[in-house]
C-alpha cells in the first residue's frame, strides 16, 4: 500500500506534474525559486544585484550583466546555465546550502522558459476578482469541487446515512453529539428541507457559540494565567464569554474585527467593546524579577503585531522582525510599522504578577447590581439620620475658640469592626478575611473581630486608604487575643507610607523575613505578648520612622502561624484642638482640600473639596458643618458615632465591590505614543529607521491622511471592501474548521512558503462573496454545511483513500477524530454528567495529581491545583482553566495547544497516551458509569442494552456483527461481576457523582464495562 | 531545505510531512509511520530516513537540567585568587558595562564573595572539584569533561531556560529531546522515546517555576512531546485500569473493541483506524512495561546504595537517576531530569549544599552504573542550569555566606560518557569567573555538539515551519565543539 498511495500523491494536487503547456508560475515555479534561490536573489536580499522573483529584474540579470531569464531560449537564460555549469564556484545553488534542485524541478524550470517565462504576483495578494463559478447544478461549492474532480476522473459519494449526518451536523456546529430525541426528529421528518431544518436548529443552539469560540480561542492565545515565570492566575474570562456571544448573535466579522482590535478607539465605546480588546491582552507576559522593562515593551508590541499578521494575514511575521523577510515581500520596515500600531499599549511592560493587571474594567454581575442599590438606599437613609442629628448637636470650632485651647490626647481608630472605606482590603492569597462576633470568637470593642488562623505567614492588609495623619507624640496599637493552645511565632504591624516601609515584630524577630532587619523596615518591638486575654499591641510611630504630619495610606496585621483576633487598631497622639482634623472643622475643611468624597453627593462634596477659603454662603457652610459633625467629629454624640460606624461600612462594602468584583484586561495606549523604530536584528535596544503605523507595502495603504494611523484604521482596513487577503484567510480558516482542512492546508501561511489552495477559484469566490455580502459568518459556515461535499458518505473504498489521503478533493466525505474538548464534551454528554451553565471563571475537573506541582513556581497561585466540586467538575471544557505552562493533559494529549502563540491549526494525533486517557481517565469512567445507569434502567436486557448504548453514543443502531460481539462482551462482564461483587462495587464509584440507587451493582459495572467500550470506539471519537 | 537526503524511492515522504512546513496531521502521520517502519522493521518508533547523517557516539542522552543556575564559582570553576579579594568591589575594567539584571543594577557596590568551599585537586586528571559539596562528583572527574565557558544570551530564568531547551527564548519552538525522538526514533516498542522527570527539590530552595515548553515538541509533531514518568500518582499518566478492573477485563475489552474497529475499518477504509487499533496496544503493553520498569525488587543491593537511601522513594532525585539508567536501558531515546531550587540569590552556602545532596551521590551513581554495564559507551550524559551566577555578592556578605545574581556571560557544564573525552576541562575564564578568556562554547554549540554525539549534522537537521527551515541551534552559525570529543 505505501507505494500505491505515493504515486497517487504526485498525481493530486500536492505535487503536481505539470504538463509544459500550463505550467503556473505560482504553482510550479515560485516554489522552487522559493526554496534554492530567494533566500540570496529574492525581496530580501539581492546577492550579486540579481532579483528572481520578479521579471523586469530576472530578465535584466545581475552583476555580470547575463540575463538569468530569457522568454523561449532556456539555454541562453543564465538560470539554467548555473545550474547545470560544471564550474564548482558558479554553480547555484552554491553547495554550502547544501540544497539542489532535483531534475523534476530543473526540468520544470526549462519547461517554463521554453514556454515563455510568464511571471505571476503571489496568489494571494493579487485582489479578489470575480469568479465564474463553473456550470452545472447544485451549490457553488459543489460546483468548484466537482469540476476539479471530474478533471482527476473522481466523482463525489453519495450521501452519507442520516444518523452519521445529523451527528457530523452537531459536532460541527456545536461540538456536542445529537441527542436520541434529536436523532428520531430528524429521522421522522420525511418532507423537504428536513437537512436544513435540522441544521438551523444547531444554528439556534447557546452551544453554538461556544463550539465556534473554541476555534477562535485557539487563535487568539486566550488562557487563564500570565504564562511565564509565575504564570500566575490572570482574570480576562469576560473575553472569552464576549467570544461566545458574539458567535451566537452571528456578529459581523467585521465588527467582530474592528470590536476586537479597536472597540475602545470608536466613539461610545460600550462595556463589551472594551471587553472585546481583550484579544490584544492575551499574549503571555512576565513579571520575573529583573526583567528589563524595555525589552518587554518591545516584545510584548512585537507579539502584538505578529498576531494580527497571523490572524488576519495568515503571514508570518516574525522573520521580518530581524530582516526583510527573504521569501514574502514584507520587509523589517513593514514590521515595524504594524508593530508602532501595538507599541505604545498603555498596559505596563512587566505584568506584576497580578490578576488584573491595568488597563482594566470591572464587571458587574446581576447579583452584585442589585446588592449595591440596596445599599445605597441604606447609605442615603443613615446620611439622612445623620444630618438630622448633626444639625441638632451643639458644636463650636475650637480653631475659632479666644483663648488657644490646651492640647489633649485622643485616640484614632482605623479598624474597629471594618476598615475606613475608600481603600482596597485583602489578605493573603487563598487565607480569606474572616471576620468573627461575640458569639462566634473574641471581640474586644464593637460587635466585631477578625479571627486569623494560619500554620504560616498571613495577613489582612488595606492599601490606598484616605490618608491618615500621624499625630505629635504618636502611638501606633492594635489588640490582639492570642489563642492560648495555638500560639503564632510572630506577630507583625506594618504601615505603608509610600512604601511598605515600616514594620514592627513581636516575637520570633527573623520568622518573618520582611523589610531590612535592624532599621525601621523591620524594628524588634519585644516578645510576643501574653495569650489568652486582650492584650495592646504598642509601639512609637517614631521608633519606626514615621513621625508628627506623615500621611499613612495603608497598613497591615500580620502573623506567623497560630489563631489570634485582631480588633481595633490605630493611633493615639497629642492633638491640638484647633488644629486637629477630628476637634476643629475648620482644621478637618482644610485638611479635605482637594480631595474627593466617597459616599458624599454633588453639590456638597464639591464644597468640601474646595476647602474652607473658597465657600462663604451661610447654608453651604452649615451644610458642611452638619458633614462634619456626622462623619468626623470625636466628640459627637454616641448615637452619631454608631450611625457613623454604620456608613463606614456600608462604604466599605461598595468599595469592596469595586476592588473585588472581577474585571478583565482589556487594551488602551499611552496618551502620548511612543517613537517606534526598526530594532536592528530584532534587538530591543537596537533602534534603526523611524517608523509610523502602517500596513504592509505590498497590502496597500491605509489611506489616512494628515494624522498618525491608529488600530481602529488598521481594524477597518482589514476588513474594508478592498481588502483581498485577509477574507481569503479568514473564509479559510472556517472551511478548516467544517471540511478539517483548509483550502489552503498552511491556513496560519498564505506566504510564498505556504502550501497553494487546492481550490484556488473556489477559495476566491468564497472570500469575496463572505466579503461582498456583509461578512456574515452563519451564512458562510451554512453554506460549507449544506453542500453537497459536506454530506458525502466517508466511507470510501481503498483506492479512494489512496488517490486523495487527506481528502483535499473532497472526493469523499469529511471524516475527523474530535479535538480534545469535543473528546471530553462527549463522554460528559452520553454519560449524563454534562452541566451547560456558560462563562464565568475557568473551572478545575479532575486532574491527576501532579501536573501543577512539579512545575508551578515556589510562589506562585497556581502552583497548587484545587480541583473543583460538584457540578463544576462537568462544565464543557471550553470553561476549563488554562495554566499555560501545565495545561491539563486530557486537552494536551489530544494536541491541544497550550495557548501560549497562536495557533491557527491543531494536528490531530493518535498516541498510545490517548488510549490510556479514554480507558482509564476518571471523567471517562464516570462517564461510563452515567451512561451504563441509563442502558440498565432504560433497556430489558443485553441487547436492547447494547442496541441504546450505540444510539445515544455513535447515534445509530449496531450492526447485527457489532451487536453479537458487544452482547458477548456484555455478557462476559455480568458474569464476570456477578461472580466479584467487590471489584463491581469498585468500579461504580468512580469520580464524585452518588452511584445511582435502584440497580444491582454487578449489573452496574457490567454495562459499565460496556460503557467504557463503546466510548472507546474509533466511531465515537471521529466526526464520521 | 533538505534536512535529510531523500532515498529515490521515497520522493514524497518529505513533502507529506513537512511539505507546507506545517503541522502534519493524522493522514501524514499515519503515513509517516508506514514510510519509517519500511526503513526500520518492527519498530514502533522508527527514525527519519537517512538519520543518523553519520555513525553516532551516543545511543541515548540523559539530559541532568539544574534549574535555576547552580553557582559555577561554588562548583566547577575553582578560582583561588579571589580569597583576597574578599568585600572589595569587583574591579571596573572586569565588570566593564555589562548588562545586570535588574535585580542587582540598583546594587551601591558590586563586592566579591569567594566560594567559602574547599576545592580540591581529584583523580588521574587532576580537576579541581568541590570537595565539601560535590564528593561523589569528585570522584569520578576523570570521566567527565568539564565546559567552564557555556554563555547564553538570556539573564532571567524563565527566557534562559527555554533557551537552553530549545534554542529560542521565545516559546513555540522544538525542545531538544523531542528533535532526538522525532529525528532518531526510539529502539523501544514498549516505552515513549521521550521520558522526563520532575524530582522533587529541597524545601526551602527558590523554586523557579518549569514549563512544559522544556521538553514539548513545539512545531514538531505532538507525538514527539516528551512523556513524564511520575513520582506520585501513576508513572505514565492514566497508565492504571480503574478500580475493580484487572488486566484480564482490560485484555477482554480491548479484544471487543479491535474487532468493532476492525468493522469501521473494513466500513469507512481509514487507514487512521488500523493505526489506532495499534495504539491500543502499544498502551496495553504499556500497563505492562512501566510497571516492570519501575519495580526495583530486581536491583542488587550494592547498586541500589549506590544511589543513596532516597533511591527506592519514587519522585526523589536518586530513584528518578536509576529509572533513567533503567529506560535507557531498555531503549529509550532521551530521558531528561529536571531538580529545580538551584537559584541562591542569598544564603548560597547552605541552600547549594542541600542541592548537592539531593544531587550529587545519585549523579556520580548513575555515571558508575551507565560505565560498570558498559552503557556510557553509548549514553551521553550532560550536566549543567541555565546560566551561571555573579562572583559578586548579592544581598549579605559573610565569609560564611552570600547571594549571587544571574550570570549568563559564562557558566559550567559537565558532559561524560556517548563520545565525549573524560577527564578534561574546557575552555577558561578570568580570575572573577566574569568573562570568556578561552574557548566559549555557546548554548547553541552545546547542543549541536549533543546533537554530533547521537549522529546528527545540526545544520542538515532542519523541519520546515513558519516559511523557515527550523533548527534546534537556531539561525545564527552554530559549531559543533570538537575539544569535547574523545
Amino acid at each position: 500500500m505505501p507505494s500505491r498511495l505515493i504515486v497517487a500523491l504526485v498525481c493530486i494536487g500536492l505535487a503536481p506534474l505539470a504538463q509544459a503547456a500550463d505550467i503556473s508560475f505560482n504553482r510550479d515555479i515560485r516554489p522552487i525559486l522559493s526554496e534554492y534561490c530567494l533566500a540570496c536573489h529574492g525581496p530580501g536580499k539581492q546577492v550579486a544585484r540579481l532579483r528572481l522573483d520578479q521579471a523586469d529584474a530576472a530578465l535584466k540579470g545581475g552583476k555580470s550583466g547575463a540575463p538569468a531569464v530569457v522568454p523561449g531560449k532556456p539555454a541562453m537564460s543564465e538560470l539554467v546555465k548555473r545550474l547545470h555549469t560544471g564550474t564548482e564556484s558558479e554553480r547555484m545553488p552554491p553547495a554550502s546550502t547544501r540544497k539542489a534542485p532535483s531534475p523534476r524541478e530543473v526540468k520544470l524550470l526549462e519547461d517554463w522558459i521554453a514556454s515563455g517565462a510568464t511571471y505571476e504576483g503571489h496568489w494571494a495578494f493579487e485582489p479578489l476578482a470575480a469568479v465564474p463559478v463553473p456550470a452545472g447544478e447544485g451549490a457553488v461549492i459543489d460546483r468548484f469541487l466537482q469540476a476539479t474532480l471530474r478533471d482527476k476522473g473522481m466523482a463525489m459519494r453519495p450521501e452519507a446515512p442520516r444518523e452519521a449526518l445529523i451527528r457530523r451536523v452537531s459536532f460541527t456546529l456545536t461540538g456536542l453529539p445529537p441527542t436520541v430525541a434529536e436523532v428520531d426528529q430528524f429521522l421522522a421528518d420525511k418532507a423537504p428541507g428536513a437537512y436544513e431544518r435540522m441544521v438551523d436548529r444547531y444554528f439556534a443552539s447557546p452551544r453554538h457559540g461556544e463550539e465556534m469560540a473554541r476555534h477562535w480561542l485557539d487563535i487568539a492565545r486566550y488562557a487563564d494565567t500570565h504564562g511565564l515565570h509565575l504564570d500566575n492566575e490572570r482574570q480576562m474570562w469576560a473575553y472569552r464569554d464576549w467570544v461566545v456571544n458574539a458567535f451566537n448573535r452571528n456578529m459581523p466579522f467585521d465588527q467582530f474585527t474592528i470590536d476586537q482590535l479597536a472597540g475602545d478607539l470608536v466613539p461610545n465605546p460600550s462595556l463589551d467593546q472594551q471587553v472585546a480588546t481583550g484579544f490584544s491582552r492575551c499574549n503571555v507576559t512576565t513579571g520575573e524579577g529583573g526583567s528589563i522593562s524595555e525589552e518587554w515593551v518591545y516584545r510584548n508590541a512585537v507579539e502584538r503585531a505578529s498576531t494580527v499578521f497571523t490572524t488576519w494575514l495568515g503571514l508570518t511575521g516574525a522573520c521580518a522582525q530581524c530582516h526583510d523577510h527573504k521569501f514574502d515581500p514584507i520587509s523589517a520596515r513593514d514590521f515595524y510599522s504594524m508593530y508602532a500600531f501595538f507599541h505604545s499599549a498603555a498596559d505596563p511592560p512587566l505584568d506584576g504578577n497580578a490578576l488584573l493587571t491595568a488597563p482594566t474594567v470591572r464587571l458587574e454581575t446581576a447579583e452584585v447590581k442589585a446588592r449595591r442599590d440596596k445599599l445605597n438606599a441604606r447609605l442615603a437613609e443613615t446620611a439622612a439620620s445623620l444630618v438630622a442629628l448633626a444639625r441638632a448637636a451643639d458644636y463650636s470650632d475650637p480653631a475659632k475658640a479666644m483663648d488657644k485651647p490646651a492640647p489633649v490626647t485622643r485616640e484614632e481608630a482605623w479598624f474597629d469592626d471594618a476598615f475606613p472605606a475608600g481603600g482596597r482590603v485583602f489578605a493573603s492569597p487563598g487565607h480569606p478575611t474572616q471576620y468573627v462576633d461575640a458569639s462566634s470568637g473574641k471581640v474586644f470593642s464593637g460587635s466585631k473581630a477578625l479571627r486569623r488562623t494560619d500554620s504560616g505567614l498571613a495577613q489582612d492588609v488595606i492599601e490606598g486608604m484616605p490618608a491618615k495623619s500621624i499625630p505629635k507624640g504618636a502611638k501606633l496599637f492594635a489588640h490582639v487575643y492570642i489563642d492560648p493552645a495555638n500560639k503564632p511565632k510572630t506577630l507583625m504591624l506594618q504601615y505603608f507610607k509610600g512604601g511598605w516601609l515600616h514594620r514592627a515584630a513581636w516575637g520570633d524577630y527573623d520568622a518573618i523575613p520582611w523589610g531590612k532587619a535592624g532599621t525601621t523596615e523591620r524594628v524588634n518591638a519585644g516578645p510576643l505578648p501574653e495569650s489568652g486575654k486582650w492584650v495592646r499591641l504598642e509601639i512609637e510611630a517614631s521608633k519606626l520612622g514615621l513621625v508628627a504630619g506623615d500621611q499613612v495610606t495603608g497598613f497591615a496585621m500580620t502573623q506567623f502561624g497560630g489563631l489570634v483576633y485582631w480588633d481595633k487598631a490605630g493611633v493615639s497622639g497629642s492633638a491640638d484642638p484647633a488644629a486637629d482634623p477630628a476637634l476643629s472643622l475648620e482644621a478637618w475643611w482644610r485638611s479635605q482640600r482637594g480631595k474627593n468624597q466617597t459616599g458624599v453627593a454633588e453639590p456638597l462634596a464639591g464644597w468640601i473639596k474646595a476647602g474652607p477659603s473658597a465657600r462663604k454662603v451661610a447654608s453651604e457652610i452649615s451644610q458642611v458643618r452638619d458633614h462634619f459633625i456626622a462623619t468626623a467629629w470625636d466628640g459627637a454624640s454616641k448615637e452619631i458615632k454608631s450611625l457613623r460606624a454604620g456608613r463606614e461600612a456600608i462604604l466599605t462594602e461598595l468599595g469592596s465591590f469595586d476592588s473585588n468584583a472581577p474585571g478583565t484586561f482589556v487594551y488602551r495606549d499611552l496618551d502620548k505614543p511612543r517613537e517606534s523604530f526598526v530594532m536592528m536584528r530584532g534587538q530591543y535596544d537596537k533602534p534603526g529607521e523611524k517608523v509610523e503605523p502602517a500596513a504592509p507595502a505590498v497590502l496597500g495603504t491605509i489611506g489616512v491622511k494628515d494624522r498618525r494611523a491608529n488600530r481602529l484604521d488598521l481594524a477597518r482596513w482589514l476588513v474594508s471592501p478592498t481588502q483581498s487577503l485577509a477574507p481569503r484567510v479568514i473564509a479559510n480558516r472556517f472551511w478548516q474548521q467544517v471540511f478539517g482542512v483548509g483550502l489552503v492546508k498552511s491556513s496560519g501561511d498564505f506566504g510564498t512558503q505556504g502550501d497553494l489552495p487546492s481550490h484556488p477559484a473556489l477559495l476566491d469566490w468564497l472570500a469575496r462573496d463572505f466579503r461582498d455580502r456583509g461578512w456574515n459568518v452563519r451564512d458562510l459556515i451554512r453554506s460549507m454545511v449544506l453542500s453537497r461535499a459536506f454530506r458525502q458518505d466517508s466511507a470510501a473504498p481503498p483506492p479512494e483513500w489512496a488517490k486523495d489521503p487527506e481528502n483535499r478533493l473532497l472526493g469523499r466525505g469529511p471524516r475527523i477524530r474530535l479535538d480534545a474538548e469535543q473528546v471530553r464534551d462527549n463522554a460528559l454528554f452520553v454519560g449524563g454528567l454534562a452541566k451547560l451553565d456558560m462563562g464565568g471563571r475557568g473551572t478545575m475537573p479532575y486532574q491527576p495529581p501532579n501536573i501543577w506541582e512539579p512545575v508551578g513556581f515556589t510562589g506562585s497561585n497556581t502552583r497548587i491545583y484545587q480541583q473543583s466540586k460538584g457540578d463544576s467538575l462537568y462544565r464543557r471544557s471550553l470553561y476549563v482553566f488554562l495554566k499555560r505552562t501545565a495545561p491539563a493533559p486530557f486537552m494536551s494529549n489530544f494536541d491541544a495547544p497550550n495557548r501560549e502563540t497562536p495557533c491557527s491549526r491543531r494536528e490531530r494525533s493518535n498516541t498510545p497516551l490517548q488510549a490510556l486517557q479514554l480507558m482509564n481517565d476518571t471523567q471517562h469512567v464516570e462517564a461510563a458509569r452515567g451512561l451504563a445507569a441509563r442502558l440498565a434502567r432504560e433497556a430489558p436486557d443485553s441487547a436492547a442494552r447494547v442496541r441504546l448504548a450505540w444510539r445515544v453514543v455513535v447515534s445509530r443502531l449496531p450492526e447485527p456483527d457489532e451487536e453479537k460481539s458487544a452482547v458477548a462482551f456484555l455478557e462476559r462482564m455480568l458474569a464476570r461481576y456477578g461472580a466479584d461483587k467487590e471489584a463491581a462495587g469498585k468500579l461504580v464509584r468512580a469520580g464524585e457523582s452518588p452511584v445511582p440507587a435502584g440497580i444491582p451493582e454487578p449489573d452496574l459495572a457490567a454495562c459499565t464495562m460496556l460503557a467504557n467500550l463503546v466510548l472507546n470506539l474509533d466511531e465515537t471519537i471521529n466526526r464520521n | 531545505m533538505s534536512a535529510f537526503k531523500l532515498a529515490p524511492d521515497e520522493p514524497t515522504r518529505r513533502s507529506f510531512f513537512e511539505g507546507a512546513g506545517l503541522r502534519a496531521g493524522s493522514v501524514a502521520l499515519g503515513l509517516l509511520a508506514t514510510f519509517r517502519a519500511s526503513a526500520a522493521p518492527g519498530r514502533v518508533h522508527p527514525p527519519v530516513p537517512g538519520l543518523p547523517h553519520h555513525k553516532p557516539t551516543a545511543k541515548a542522552l540523559i539530559y541532568l537540567h539544574m534549574n535555576g543556575a547552580p553557582s559555577q564559582i561554588d562548583t566547577w570553576d575553582h578560582k583561588p585568587v579571589l580569597k583576597e579579594y574578599f568585600n572589595k568591589d569587583l574591579p571596573q575594567s572586569v565588570r566593564g558595562g555589562q548588562r545586570l539584571s535588574t535585580m542587582t543594577s540598583g546594587q551601591q557596590r558590586f563586592p566579591v564573595a569567594p566560594s567559602k568551599f574547599t576545592f580540591q585537586r581529584m583523580g588521574k586528571c587532576g580537576t579541581w572539584a568541590n570537595t565539601d559539596i560535590l564528593p561523589y562528583t569528585a570522584r569520578i572527574v576523570d570521566d567527565i569533561a568539564v565546559i567552564k565557558t557555556v554563555h547564553t544570551n538570556a539573564i532571567n530564568h524563565d527566557p534562559a531556560c527555554t533557551f537552553v531547551m530549545t534554542g529560542s527564548e521565545v516559546p513555540g519552538k522544538a525542545s531538544i529531546g523531542s528533535w532526538l525522538a522525532y529525528g532518531l526514533g526510539s529502539e523501544s516498542n514498549n516505552l515513549p522515546a521521550f521520558v522526563v522527570f520532575t524530582p522533587r527539590f529541597p524545601d526551602g530552595s527558590n523554586g523557579q517555576a518549569l514549563f512544559t515548553r522544556m521538553w514539548s515538541s513545539g512545531f514538531l509533531p505532538t507525538a514527539f512531546n516528551g512523556v513524564a514518568l511520575r513520582g506520585a500518582g501513576d508513572p505514565v499518566l492514566y497508565l492504571r485500569n480503574p478500580e475493580g478492573v484487572t488486566p484480564a477485563d482490560r485484555r477482554a475489552m480491548l479484544d471487543a473493541l479491535g474487532g468493532l474497529n476492525s468493522i469501521s475499518s473494513a466500513r469507512y477504509h481509514d487507514p487512521e483506524i488500523q493505526n489506532r487499533i495499534s495504539q491500543y496496544e502499544m498502551a496495553y503493553r504499556m500497563q505492562s512495561s512501566v510497571p516492570e520498569l519501575t519495580d526495583l525488587s530486581g536491583e542488587p543491593r550494592h547498586i541500589l546504595e549506590m544511589y543513596g537511601p532516597a533511591v527506592t522513594n519514587p519522585g526523589s532525585f536518586a530513584h528518578s537517576a536509576i529509572m533513567a539508567r533503567r529506560l535507557v536501558e531498555r531503549g529509550v531515546r532521551v530521558v531528561q531530569l529536571l531538580h529545580r531550587g538551584w537559584d541562591q540569590h542569598g544564603n548560597l552556602p547552605r541552600e547549594l549544599g542541600n542541592q548537592c545532596r539531593d544531587t550529587d551521590q545519585p549523579t556520580a551513581a548513575l555515571v558508575t552504573d551507565l560505565k560498570q554495564r558498559g552503557l556510557l559507551d553509548e549514553t551521553l550524559v550532560v550536566w549543567g542550569g541555565e546560566f551561571g551566577r555573579t562572583v559578586y555578592s548579592q544581598g549579605t556578605l559573610t565569609p560564611e555566606t552570600y547571594g549571587r545574581d544571574h550570570h549568563p556571560r559564562n557558566f559550567c557544564m559537565w558532559m561524560a560518557g556517548g563520545g565525549v573525552r573524560g577527564g578534561q576541562v574546557f575552555g577558561e575564564t578570568d580570575d572573577f569567573s566574569y568573562n570568556i578568556t578561552k574557548d566559549p562554547v555557546h548554548v547553541n554549540d552545546l547542543n549541536a555538539t549533543i546533537l554530533h554525539c547521537l549522529g546528527i549534522d545540526h545544520e542538515r537537521f532542519t523541519f520546515k515551519f513558519q516559511g523557515l527551515d527550523q533548527r534546534l541551534t537556531g539561525v545564527e552559525p552554530q559549531k559543533v565543539i570538537n575539544g569535547l570529543l574523545a
